[in-house]
């Protein structure tokens, strides 16, 4: 369950003959050979650009490419693209989107509007959303949950078993006391009978 | 139909007036019965019109104001036929009728029925083509999913004029909570209609068969942590009831526990006595033997 790269662009609304500007671009390739790097990443950019392009505004798509998902989320123009492997679940990868996007509006503002030409510099925060987000329970508050549900459930449970193991216990308590009672009844008498008995003698 | 049955007691030729009048009256809803007819000519025209519908272009206002209007005038014409039926038994119930107006009033009744039950069995036809259409257009809409890139839709795109009919489309694909949501929309291809036919560049890439939307998926991940939470509800329920049985189990031991010390308390009690009685038992040996002497003496003075 991975992430392989996060990118933020701009998208022009309607005319649509023009590509999408790249304002922030996160990749991790490592898991690609060293020589493979450079043109992975290249085609990275283009894949995203090409579908930051198809995705109309204000809408979410995803597109299977060989054995990646390619996730895309166009708000009002900015879109953010995120490529993930078949793995991840898809809901988790449009709010990991969806945490980009906002953070990235927090940011920056307005002031995407303006931008025309590819961003070289790097945002930081996306290099840490990347790697924060390799689990998909980090994003995905729902997901989260039904994970710490899950693993109540599985503790109690086991709970419930120890609680079963007690009864049996206690049962086996309750029969060896009420036997220690008789056979402390069973001395008494006999000891009251044997004090009668033997004064004389 | 009450003035007939007031009508009980008349003669025969009122009869035979009454039963004109109605087969007028019937006669007159035949054209009706031609509009059930030609209405079912529409059914037909529904059904043509089901069958031409493509994902894009659903006429579906249409197919529903027609079903609408067939089924006011099937209903209205099956009331007409019971009511004529009941003319008809009535009629027969008296005794001055001859078995020429039976037979005749029976086998137009029969008639009228007959053609009631065929038109109702085509537009039910009609009514099943149309659902399968649907669920084809269903299955095939989840084939081709969002992106822009692949238009499998394509030929449809070419045929028929598209913004227009997508809106119609997606007000007919239900979730209604989808349209709160003003930054997403349902994941579907109709949106794809908006012009954008160009056919994308990597041939590599593939339509992901989305099962559901995002909003759906969101919906039912939900649905599955309130469940989760219900069942935790009930095993800490059920866990509670247990820990309490056992809590009367715990109380009885402690009973018997409570038992045992008083009887092994008494018992020692008892032992205490013995022993006291045994260790004070040289008391009465001293006495036997002092009963031992006097009789020894007893004896010697005897003997001596």
């Amino acid at each position: 369950m991975k992430i392989t790269a996060l990118l933020v662009l701009k998208c022009h609304p309607i005319p649509d003959g023009s590509d999408p500007v790249i304002l922030a671009n996160a990749t991790d390739v490592n898991h690609f050979g060293y020589f493979q790097r450079v043109t992975v990443k290249q085609f990275i950019v283009f894949v995203g650009r090409t579908v930051a392009k198809r995705t109309p505004p204000n809408q979410r798509h995803t597109v299977q490419h060989e054995e990646y998902k390619v996730h895309s989320y166009n708000r009002n123009g900015l879109c953010v693209v995120g490529f993930m492997d078949d793995h991840y679940p898809v809901r988790s990868a449009f709010s990991v989107l969806n945490q980009v996007i906002d953070e990235y509006q927090k940011k920056h503002g307005e002031s995407w509007k303006t931008i025309q030409a590819d961003t070289t510099s790097q945002w930081p925060y996306l290099n840490d959303a990347l790697t924060k987000f390799q689990d998909p329970a980090e994003a995905d508050k729902l997901l989260k949950i039904q994970r710490e549900l899950d693993e109540t459930k599985i503790i109690l449970h086991k709970t419930i078993d120890s609680v079963l193991e007690r009864g049996e216990k206690l049962d086996s308590l309750v029969e060896k006391s009420s036997d220690l009672s008789a056979a402390s009844q069973m001395f008494y008498k006999q000891a009251k009978k044997s004090n009668q008995c033997c004064t004389i003698l | 139909m009450m003035n007939v049955k007031s009508g009980q007691g008349s003669s025969y030729r009122e009869r035979t007036q009454e039963f004109s009048s109605i087969a007028e009256r019937l006669r007159k809803s035949f054209p009706s019965l031609n509009a059930g007819v030609s209405a079912n000519n529409v059914g037909v025209g529904v059904g043509a019109v089901a069958k031409r519908t493509s994902v894009f272009d659903d006429p579906t206002v249409e197919i529903q104001e027609l079903t609408a209007v067939i089924k006011q005038d099937i209903t209205a014409l099956n009331a007409a036929v019971v009511d004529l039926q009941l003319v008809c038994n009535s009629q027969n119930g008296s005794e001055s009728i001859s078995s020429d107006t039976t037979t005749h009033s029976t086998t137009v009744v029969d008639n009228l029925k007959n053609r009631l039950m065929g038109a109702t069995k085509e537009f039910k036809e009609v009514l099943t083509m149309r659902t399968e259409n649907l669920k084809v257009h269903e299955s095939r809409r989840q084939l081709f999913s969002t992106s822009a890139s692949k238009e499998p839709a394509n030929p449809f795109a070419r045929q028929h004029p598209l913004a227009n009919r997508s809106t119609a489309n997606a007000s007919t694909s239900p979730p209604p909570w989808v349209k709160n949501s003003s930054s997403s929309s349902p994941l579907f291809p109709r949106k794809q209609a908006d012009g954008e036919s160009q056919p994308l560049i990597q041939q590599q890439q593939q339509m992901v068969p989305l099962q559901d939307s995002y909003m759906q998926s969101r919906a039912e991940a939900l649905h599955n942590v309130e469940s989760t939470i219900h069942e935790l509800g009930n095993i800490f329920t059920q866990l509670a009831t247990m820990v309490s049985q056992q809590g009367e189990l715990a109380i009885r031991i402690d009973e018997n526990m409570e038992d045992t010390l008083a009887n092994v308390e008494g018992a020692q009690g008892q032992l205490m006595r013995y022993l006291n009685g045994i260790s004070s038992n040289r008391w009465l040996m001293i006495k036997i033997f002092f009963v031992l002497i006097a009789f020894l003496m007893i004896f010697l003075f005897f003997v001596a």
